[in-house]
């Protein structure tokens, strides 16, 4: 089979072009809400955290949680009907019971450390979600290893290195950076 | 030097087999969701994912979500090796012009 130069260019750039479309398409198809949602709940509730007290800001926290999940879990399963991965849908109950024991040790390592304060315990949450995440990447999808890290290094950083606005860095750098990421994916990538 | 494949470099089916092969190797796409991707006809779809699955690029898995028939599309192996060394084909004739 033989073609010219010029055909070869043509079919090099609808290859290209459908790359992208199938990228983006997929990016905007629910990917990049998971992060603006969660983006939202950190950025909500680690500044009200910072900024009020009382029991308001657990209102807030599990308010934003509940709603982010619900959201969460809808754009899931449209998003699981257009791209899915079998093997995936076989590890579900895996997946689930993973979380559920990760939430128990979690619960067992904070009895048992007995952090002495708020900003401890949000460290415990986060380093354990951020363990499991790791762990559903390499699992399941790859591409969604990489993130847990950069998440965790800002939380380490903001923990020992600016303790008096911890909750502000984790919701100013940690929402924030979530949100940027789900905008650069939707509107860049 | 790599050769051009025939029944990939049909536009249609280059650009299935481009979409798919930007697929993470163990995902695989709603035929509808695809259709609407490229924008052709079911009929159309049908016949050229015929060809590929009949050359071994593609696997198609029909199953039943939720009670209803669902057809579900993927590259295999053989099929991204195949795609990689048509594009390796295409960028070779290019650097010869």
């Amino acid at each position: 089979m033989n073609i010219s130069p010029t055909e070869a260019e043509e079919a090099l750039a609808a290859i290209q072009a459908m790359t992208q479309k199938t990228r983006h398409s997929i990016a905007s198809s629910g990917a990049y809400i998971f992060l603006i949602i969660t983006g939202i709940i950190w950025l909500v509730g680690f500044l009200s955290t910072q900024f009020l007290t009382g029991q308001i800001v657990g209102y807030i926290w599990s308010g934003t949680s509940i709603l982010g999940t619900a959201v969460a879990i809808l754009l899931g399963t449209r998003m699981g009907k257009r791209v899915r991965n079998p093997s995936v849908n076989a590890s579900a109950k895996r997946a689930i019971i993973f979380w559920v024991l990760l939430v128990f040790y979690a619960i067992a390592a904070v009895a048992i450390a007995r952090p002495s304060d708020g900003k401890q315990v949000t460290m415990f949450i986060i380093l354990f979600t951020m363990v499991g995440q790791s762990a559903m990447g390499l699992l399941l999808s790859f591409s969604a290893t990489w993130w847990a890290l950069p998440i965790t290094a800002l939380a380490l950083v903001g923990y020992f290195l600016l303790p008096g606005f911890f909750y502000l860095w984790m919701g100013v750098l940690g929402g924030g950076g979530m949100i940027a990421l789900g905008l650069y994916i939707r509107y860049r990538w | 030097m790599a050769n051009l494949n025939e029944t990939i470099h049909q536009p249609v089916r280059l650009r299935i087999m481009a979409a798919l092969v930007t697929l993470e190797p163990t995902n695989e796409v709603d035929f509808t969701y695809l259709r609407d991707l490229l924008e052709v006809t079911d009929g159309n779809l049908g016949a050229h994912l015929r060809k590929l699955e009949e050359a071994g690029y593609i696997s198609v898995n029909k199953v039943f979500m939720e009670r209803k028939p669902h057809t579900y599309v993927s590259a295999t192996a053989a099929g991204r090796k195949v795609f990689q060394e048509h594009v390796a084909a295409l960028e070779s004739i290019l650097k010869r012009k």
